[in-house]
């Protein structure tokens, strides 16, 4: 017999779809990708072996080895980047995501108001960044209305200097990134509350736990796997960040506000140090790499759960 | 428990949600309602705290902004934003399409691979960029920062489209090619219309990120006068002395577009986000 069945027809088409059918589809993305993020980022290690500045950049480079590496990790001031860094991903990532939270936890009843704030918060969060980082340029200079309104209410007697201070320059740019990411997280988390099924609720309200028992017990295990995957999100935003900071401070006061990937811009477009800003711009892309590697994993765990 | 607890619970319950919705409202009300009113004042009205707000409106400074130069970046945002979703559409479609069906190792190295290229920062690509295009003699053009930002959004936008093409069954896909239809055909006449609404809300991201972008137009475009809207407002906003009315007036028409987009696409982009963000 050489009739085949349909269920080994429907075998045949299917094998060949996944062994290959499909591949023509990816071509075009294969060759943009390639052209224009791949290739980049071996020209950007290229860079940080070598010696390029604004003269030689379309020219001849010289291969220095690992010197721009060894330049940055003795200069003193790359301690205190890593620092920033730590300090700027960790509050972005910590109180965003709790933020979010409690944002995603305040907006989980059936009301229009809630309904509408969130879609309103998530209006802005789809604002130019720009647009965002100009405003709080605005509201938090010394003359700006936070300072206005803090010395309405006698909390303060002279103008807090946000974006001036250097110590507290960087933790107001922060909390604007926080401001920035709370209203994806808590859109992306009001969707997980939605997962959590009615008699469970319903159950623990008959047992008598209190709202707070509700959300430790029931609302944070049941969005657990997309606080996970929100967490990873999160941090990587606030290490990519630079909106904010551009617009904000430029790094400043001082080196106050530089963040590793802010700072290898700096030395790459203001110093026109390309080598030096080459090497830091591949160090964090070496640690988002790593990242990217851990969400992968976590998102393909959800996607096997299904 | 006794009636009386609960419905004190409940109460309580009421007033934190209430007062927690009151601040989230404040501080994510109050910067709109500040940047839509200083557009309207006078450089006098902004650091006095008397007509902080209660001040006669001017529409002066939209007059002296709304000039030929200004639609004229406005008219480049359009075209980046326009030209960047539709050549990140065109690859990314049927990227997202292919690696819905695959189910091997490769899609694991693909998918990892973009996942990698969409986080790496903006300021580090741009370095690589500036030489590349500098080398092909394409800085100052508009196509440079079209290329970036196609660059930047395709994996966003296969990993964005993947699940609306896996939640179509594949046994559609594969009766239809029983029927006899082509691989083309079951993609364009079967898969293609199942997907519009991951199609819609990719394409409508993608134009609002690209329209807001801002660094690598900075850094690609080297005369001012071809800026886009967003690199006149990183520039504005950067230097000395800023005319806060106009740079708020900049910023509300920089917003509008966004704001119309985004009244009609909202429900779209509420399903299509959270979709794409955890799967």
């Amino acid at each position: 017999m050489t009739l085949l069945s349909p269920k080994s027809s429907i075998d045949a088409i299917r094998s060949a779809q996944r062994k290959g059918g499909h591949l023509l589809y990816v071509v075009p993305a294969v060759f943009l990708l390639t052209l224009l993020s791949a290739f980049p980022l071996f020209q950007l290690a290229r860079m940080s072996f070598n010696d390029v500045g604004i003269k030689n950049i379309t020219g001849v480079w010289t291969n220095v080895g690992f010197a721009n590496f060894k330049a940055i990790a003795s200069d003193p001031d790359f301690k205190q980047i890593l620092i920033n860094t730590l300090v700027f991903v960790g509050i972005v990532t910590f109180l965003g995501l709790i933020l979010g939270f409690a944002a995603a936890t305040a907006f989980n009843d059936a009301k229009k108001s809630s309904d509408f704030l969130l879609a309103f918060m998530v209006f802005i969060w789809a604002l130019p960044p720009i647009v965002n980082g100009s405003v709080w340029k605005f509201l938090l200079g010394g003359d700006g209305l936070i300072n206005v309104l803090l010395q309405k209410v006698s909390l303060i007697s002279e103008p807090i200097p946000f974006l001036y201070d250097p110590k507290i320059a960087l933790y107001s740019v922060a909390m604007v990134n926080c401001w920035a990411v709370i209203p994806f997280n808590a859109l992306i988390l009001k969707a997980a509350f939605k997962s959590v099924s009615k008699d469970v609720l319903e159950a623990s309200e008959i047992d008598g736990v209190t709202p707070i028992q509700q959300i430790r017990y029931v609302y944070f295990p049941s969005s657990r796997p997309t606080l996970l995957v929100l967490a990873i999100l999160t941090l990587v935003y606030g290490f990519r960040s630079f909106d904010f900071i551009y617009v904000m401070t430029y790094g400043g006061p001082g080196l106050a506000t530089n963040t590793l990937p802010f700072l290898g811009y700096i030395k790459a477009f203001v110093l026109f140090d390309f080598s030096k800003g080459a090497a830091i711009a591949l160090l964090s892309a070496i640690f988002t790499s790593g990242l990217a590697l851990l969400y992968s994993r976590s998102v393909r765990k959800e996607e096997h759960n299904d | 428990m006794t009636n009386a607890v609960k419905k004190g619970r409940k109460k309580s319950r009421g007033i934190v949600r209430r007062s927690a919705k009151t601040i989230f409202a404040f501080f994510y009300g109050m910067p709109i309602v500040w940047i839509i009113l200083t557009s309207f004042k006078q450089e006098t009205d902004v650091f006095s705290t008397q007509s902080s707000l209660f001040f006669s409106p001017t529409l002066s400074t939209y007059r002296q902004l709304l000039t030929s130069s200004l639609f004229e970046s406005f008219t480049n945002s359009i075209i980046i934003a326009t030209c960047a979703t539709v050549l990140t559409l065109l690859v990314s479609i049927p990227a997202g399409y292919a690696l819905a069906h695959f189910s091997n190792q490769t899609l694991g190295i693909g998918l990892t691979a973009l996942i990698i290229f969409q986080m790496i920062p903006q300021t580090a690509t741009i370095i690589p960029l500036f030489q590349i295009f500098n080398k092909l003699g394409m800085l100052d053009t508009l196509p440079s920062v079209i290329l970036a930002d196609a660059a930047l959004l395709t994996p966003f936008a296969i990993l964005l489209m993947r699940p609306f093409f896996r939640s179509i069954p594949f046994a559609l896909v594969e009766a239809s090619q029983i029927d006899g239809a082509s691989s083309w055909q079951s993609f364009s006449k079967i898969s293609l219309p199942l997907a519009r609404n991951g199609i819609a809300t990719t394409a409508t991201l993608i134009w609002i990120i690209s329209w807001g972008e801002f660094l690598y137009a900075v850094n690609l475009i080297l005369s001012p006068n071809s800026y886009p809207m967003s690199a006149i407002l990183a520039q504005q906003v950067g230097g000395f002395g800023i005319f806060w009315p106009g740079l708020m007036a900049l910023s509300v028409l920089a917003s509008l577009p966004v704001a119309i987009l985004f009244i009609f696409t909202y429900r779209l982009l509420r399903e299509g986000l959270t979709l794409g963000a955890v799967k």
